[in-house]
């Protein structure tokens, strides 16, 4: 059991720093960075609920793939409206973009 | 309890917890970038530590294209991505902090005082799992598989919308 508690505190820790760097950066890439980084501690739970608790259930690693493609998924479109953003606005901050919610 | 495991899962875990710290207190975007490399790497080495081979190598490369990817637009937009300028890129710091902690915490609590019972099933060979994973995929997951793909196809074309620039919108 320790080794499953060790696992998912680390998983804890990422997410957390995730979360600090999603809500603390003003670029848009670096939120997204903090978004990939919760994604990725959001795996390691899964992982470790795989290997200790069910490593017949194979539903679990799909679930983990998944989320892989939510990460690009989430890279794909963050990255395009930050393209968008840098022709017409010439800046991807996000202190920048108060008028979108006009 | 495997003490081989336990260290190299506290090494693994420590490097990701180091390197996804350094993504956020770097003033360079580069070294940002190739932090959360780092940080992934050790995630896809945790992930080879806990026996699950192909979703280890598969994290490893996925993560190796992603952020060089994510390095080379960051180079793009930023006005100072190699940080000589010292500029702060930052806000609300004391709250992020907090909610982070809050967060992390909370997490942390759950996974510590939750009563978890181990599985005494033996983890099945690389091989074998590899072929479950296929037979799930296949069988009983196969339209949540087929979503995701979906959804790739949805988000590339809506990547490609939103980015390109419209004539007809410029001249207005």
């Amino acid at each position: 059991m320790t080794e499953l508690i060790i696992v998912l505190v680390i998983a804890a820790v990422l997410f957390g720093l995730g979360v600090y760097g999603a809500l603390n950066q003003t670029n848009l890439v670096m939120i997204m960075m903090g978004i990939e980084l919760m994604l990725g501690a959001a795996m390691l739970n899964l992982v470790a609920f795989w290997f200790y608790l069910h490593p017949n259930t194979f539903s679990i690693q799909m679930f983990v793939l998944v989320v892989m493609t939510v990460m690009a998924l989430e890279a794909t479109v963050g990255f395009a409206i930050a393209t968008q953003r840098f022709r017409t606005k010439g800046s991807v901050e996000v202190e920048e973009a108060a008028e979108l919610k006009e | 309890m495997n003490i081989e495991r336990i260290i190299f899962l506290v090494a693994f875990g420590l490097t990701a917890i180091w390197f996804g710290w350094r993504v956020f207190m770097t003033k360079s975007m580069i070294r940002s970038a190739l932090s959360l490399l780092a940080s992934m790497a050790a995630i896809g080495l945790l992930f080879l530590v806990m026996q699950a081979e192909f979703l280890g190598v598969l994290q490893l490369m996925m993560m190796a294209t992603e952020m060089t990817i994510m390095a080379i637009f960051m180079m793009m937009f930023m006005m100072d991505p190699g940080g000589m300028g010292n500029m702060d890129m930052s806000h609300q710091k004391k709250a992020s902090f907090l909610f982070a902690l809050l967060t992390g915490l909370c997490f942390a609590l759950v996974a510590v005082l939750h009563p978890w019972r181990l599985s005494m099933e033996i983890v099945p060979s690389p091989a074998r799992q590899n072929h479950d994973l296929g037979i799930e995929l296949m069988q009983r997951s196969m339209m949540i598989f087929e979503t995701a793909g979906t959804s790739i196809l949805v988000a590339m074309i809506a990547a490609v919308a939103t980015a390109l620039t419209f004539k007809s919108i410029k001249n207005q």
